[in-house]
């Protein structure tokens, strides 16, 4: 047998240069790495926008929720409360922004994706203290029937003439004087795929969001 | 050629003339003919599967007709199995086998679930269908599984990732339980699991075998196939194919279905060798693929969610049995294909393995805007490993073992998803050098082996808001491994081994963001800044490799009829990596608890018991029992989902031969799953989100482990299995019926993540046949 014409350590030491060897292509081989392409996060909700607009005309009433880093430990920030004048009926419309996107990138705008997918999605609102007079009551996010408008607008309901609530309307509480009345509105979209229905509620499918602001009637 | 007892004849028994090498085997009479044979004096050996071979010297000078008896050998099943072990783990003091006959009756369940019936070993369970093997209380990164041979590199840093590996690849699984695999290199913390395939024929001819298994619960099917043989004309040359395929519903708790957890699976393999007496090479190929569906109920987004999913039942979404797999769910698939030889020289033996893995893994979940059919995760990782050593027997009571590793990996993102990757691109290169001797020390056999390693990433990825931050981080480490068994006296051994072992952290431990699937908490990686999410560097923090020493005794008294082994250890782990509760945040889908991968100590401490009584020659005993205690040293604390203590007693009736049917038995087996009493602090998903709107943080100030709910109470469970053989011309039937939770019981499992939504399955029953030909 001719294996034994080189010497035991011989072959070792050249079997071990061997893998090494080996090794070492198996790397630069794989060391052209260029940066990964950056991905577009379409889903992501940056910024909710509440717009309350009085029926007879006047200026909106607007407040913003932000959240400033995504999954991140930072809070949402809140730019103050609804300030809203007493016995004023209002339509509310809410705008959905993801701020990783331009302005000018389509992802931009995240409602229009929850109004092309308004069967499969449905907003729910909570106030305290009465402080509304239409609807009535404290909401709809502790019991589905409770009066909710779901008007005012096409994206009211959806496909299905069931609720969606992108625009909803409301009137004010009646004040006597100079009081005000203060509260919280606490609005909730709820992701509902196969699972929308006549009495799906506010705990039926995933939370894409949910933020509470101070309300103040003057 | 019949039963020396029974006087029954041998069907299928093998005849062999040594000095001619050639044989005959019996017909369905016990019969043989052996023709052209010369006037001469010849050894003539008869063996049978389950009877003692026998050697006789004949004279023959005319056509003779003789009989031949043969003995019946009730433990020789056992020896083979205790030898091939040997053979496997060399150098390894504690381990547990699960042989062929153990593999065939967990038949049609993964690999994880399979390896429970190994005491000391449990599983992290995400749902009916997705089992992560623990050793001793430590799993994911901490338990090293070896596929052939090689290290399995898959994206085993995710509690929902289940080993990638068909179960009827392997002829028996060997459980580690020290961490002296000092070969395998690192991670090895908890154990290995050697997943060992049979070796490839040598000679000419063809076998293979067929399985077929129902499962009532599930309504599953699985038809696995395995053939194999050798060259005609080319001795040495070998071959091997082998495929599985499998398909489940929904399976059922006792009371409703758990929608969308079905199963598809798909598993081919391929070999071929060519062994010589001095050198040998093999070339091997598999394709694993499966898509398996996670429970619909689970998908929830916020803490309110969770809230409501914990208090509802059945979970959302259950409807009827169906076979659909819809989000989410899990898309993987693992390939493998490995090279080795080995070199006999006149002083030792040279070895030589590369195996390069691909391996894919898609998630998607119920997604916004009709993206539910993009992955949510999309990571695909290469693996290159290469390895060799030498083996040096110096004399018949010493062999030193020299050897180099080395690793290369490349964990790509897969662009698409349209989300943040949870963890960043990576290469990674690690090499490792070792140096282990085998010592036969009078009465004592040790072993002690040293290793130092290397580890390097180059990471690649994108921060909470999309900004691109690229770091190189090194990791080295030394382990070694001192480990001797004392066989005390023919009835008595004893084996102890301490050994210390590493880990680098994974990549996703140091840059995780996000959340996992079904879970409503935010996982931070420790390179991520407190405040400010910001990736930082390894310097800016006081990070410290993870390092265990564990020490390992094993006893065990083998005299009839009683046979034991217990397993006594203890694991400390340094810098142990774990998720720990941090606090609260809120984003626009509402609040969330948040958990930061941080450091400790941790213990488990624990023994492992398993005996039989044979009570008659036909009836055993056979109880077990897992004991375990872990804590977190540092802080004073206990761990999350860490197994609860466990016992099961078996008896079983054997009746190897005298029925028609052949080895017939019939097993019950009862077991009992303590409740975790040693679980951390319970704190609602209501009191958390409550306390959040108050305007509390109910982690700021106290930041130790807690769970969302209460550990689930003990439960009994009741199974029972019976089978026998039929053996027709050349081929060997196995039937197998099983029941499993025969009583129906409504429970829920401590270590299944999903006991938040839904009860554990119900009553199974399952009918298999293996062919054997």
């Amino acid at each position: 047998m001719n294996h034994n014409l080189i010497k035991p350590r011989t072959r070792i030491t050249s079997l071990l240069v061997l893998t090494s060897l080996l090794t070492t292509l198996i790397v630069i081989q794989g060391c052209k790495e260029n940066d990964p392409t950056k991905e577009d996060v379409p889903e992501l909700i940056t910024k909710a926008t509440l717009t309350f607009s009085p029926n007879g005309g006047g200026t909106p009433v607007v407040v913003t929720a932000t959240d400033p880093d995504g999954e991140g430990v930072q809070d949402i920030k809140v730019d103050g409360s609804i300030n809203l004048t007493a016995t004023t009926s209002y339509v509310l419309s809410i705008g959905l922004i993801n701020g990783l996107a331009a302005p000018t990138e389509p992802e931009y705008n995240a409602t229009v994706e929850v109004e092309k997918e308004g069967d499969e999605h449905m907003f729910f609102f909570a106030w305290t203290n009465n402080t509304f007079f239409e609807p009535e009551g404290n909401g709809n996010i502790d019991a589905r029937a409770d009066a909710v408008n779901y008007t005012g607008g096409t994206n009211s309901t959806d496909v299905n003439g069931r609720p969606l609530g992108l625009t909803t309307t409301w009137t004010s509480a009646t004040i006597a004087g100079t009081a005000s009345l203060s509260g919280t509105f606490r609005i909730l979209l709820k992701h509902q795929p196969t699972l929308k229905s006549d009495t799906s509620d506010s705990n039926t499918g995933e939370t894409d969001l949910d933020l509470t602001f101070a309300l103040n009637i003057h | 050629m019949f039963d020396v007892e029974t006087k029954e004849a041998l069907p299928l028994a093998d005849v062999f003339v040594t000095e001619l090498k050639i044989g005959s085997s019996t017909d369905g009479q016990g019969k043989f003919t052996i023709n052209s044979l010369c006037a001469e004096r010849y050894t003539i050996v008869c063996s049978f599967v389950g009877y003692k071979t026998i050697s006789t010297q004949i004279s023959i000078t005319k056509n003779t007709s003789m009989d031949f008896s043969l003995e019946p050998e009730i433990t020789q099943m056992k020896e083979v199995i205790i030898e091939e072990k040997l053979a496997k783990v060399e150098g390894v003091q504690n381990y547990v086998n699960l042989n062929e006959q153990q593999l065939a009756e967990s038949a049609g369940k993964t690999l994880g679930e399979s390896l429970k019936e190994i005491p000391g070993v449990n599983s992290i369970q995400s749902g009916p269908g997705i089992f992560k093997p623990v050793i001793h209380g430590v799993h994911s990164q901490r338990v090293l599984i070896l596929n052939h041979g090689i290290r399995q590199e898959g994206q085993q840093w995710g509690a929902e990732h289940a080993p990638e590996i068909d179960p009827f690849i392997a002829t028996n699984v060997v459980v580690i339980k020290d961490a002296s695999a000092i070969k395998y290199g690192t991670d090895a913390l908890g154990g290995v699991v050697v997943v060992n395939p049979p070796e490839l024929p040598e000679k000419a001819g063809m076998g293979g075998t067929i399985n077929a298994i129902a499962q009532g619960n599930g309504r599953s099917g699985t038809i696995s196939g395995m053939l194999e043989g050798g060259l005609k004309k080319y001795d040495g040359w070998g071959w091997r194919v082998q495929g599985t395929a499998k398909q489940s519903g929904d399976f059922k708790t006792p009371t409703y279905h758990l929608t969308n957890t079905g199963i598809k699976e798909l598993d081919f393999s391929g070999a071929m060798g060519y062994h010589a007496k001095k050198y040998g090479a093999e070339i091997f190929y598999s394709h694993f693929q499966t898509q398996l569906g996670i429970l619909k109920g689970t998908s929830i987004s916020n803490l309110d969610d969770l809230v409501a999913a914990m208090e509802r039942e059945p979970p959302q979404y259950t409807s009827g049995f169906s076979y659909t797999i819809s989000e989410p769910r899990q898309e993987v698939s693992h390939n493998l294909l490995k090279l080795n030889g080995h070199l006999q020289t006149k002083k030792g033996e040279w070895q030589f393995q590369y195996g390069f893995q691909n391996n894919n893994r898609k998630e998607f979940d119920i997604r916004k805007g009709g993206r539910s059919q993009i992955p949510s995760i999309d990571l695909q990782l290469n693996t290159h490993t290469l390895e060799t050593e030498y083996e040096v027997t110096n004399n018949k009571s010493s062999t030193l073992c020299i050897g180099v590793t080395g690793m290369y990996q490349d964990n790509n993102n897969i662009p698409g998803t349209q989300r943040i990757p949870f963890i960043p691109n990576f290469t990674s290169l690690s090499g490792g050098v070792f140096v282990i001797t085998h010592l036969q020390l009078q009465k004592w056999i040790a072993d002690v082996g040293v290793r130092y390693d290397y580890r390097s990433y180059d990471v690649i990825g994108y921060d909470f808001i999309n900004k691109l931050y690229k770091d190189n981080l090194i990791f080295k480490n030394p382990s070694a491994t001192i480990g001797a068994t004392l066989p005390i006296d023919k009835k008595q051994s004893f084996s102890t081994n301490l050994s210390s072992a590493w880990r680098p952290p994974h990549v996703a431990e140091l840059y995780s963001l996000g959340t996992h699937q079904s879970a409503a908490a935010i996982e931070y990686g420790l390179l991520l800044n407190d405040s400010t999410n910001e990736v930082m560097s390894l310097n800016d923090v006081s990070f410290k490799n993870e390092q265990a020493l564990k020490w390992i005794n094993t006893y065990q008294y083998q005299a009839n009829p009683f046979q034991f082994e217990a397993t006594a250890y203890v694991n400390y782990i340094f810098n142990y990596i774990y998720l720990r509760p941090t606090g609260i945040t809120q984003n626009i889908r509402g609040a969330y608890p948040y958990f930061r991968y941080t450091q400790t100590d941790a213990s488990f401490l624990g023994l492992d018991f398993s005996g039989s009584w044979q009570i008659s020659q036909r009836v055993k005993l056979s109880p077990k029992m897992s004991l375990l205690r872990a804590a977190d040293d540092r802080n004073n604390d206990y761990l999350v989902f860490i197994p609860s203590n466990r016992f099961e007693v078996a008896i079983r009736f054997e009746e190897p031969k005298n029925y028609a049917l052949k080895n017939f038995f019939f097993e019950t087996k009862i077991k009992y799953v303590a409740r975790q009493y040693r679980a951390p602090r319970v704190v609602t998903a209501r009191e958390i989100q409550e306390a959040n709107e108050l305007g509390i943080d109910l982690f700021a100030n106290d930041p130790s482990n807690f769970d969302f709910m209460a550990a689930p109470a003990g439960y009994f469970l009741w199974n029972a299995s019976t089978g026998f053989s039929i053996k027709k011309e050349k081929v060997r039937y196995d039937f197998r019926a099983a029941a499993e939770n025969i009583l129906n019981s409504t429970y829920r499992e401590y270590t299944n993540r999903f006991k938040y939504y839904a009860n554990d399955i119900g009553c199974n029953y399952i009918l298999s046949v293996k062919c054997i030909f």
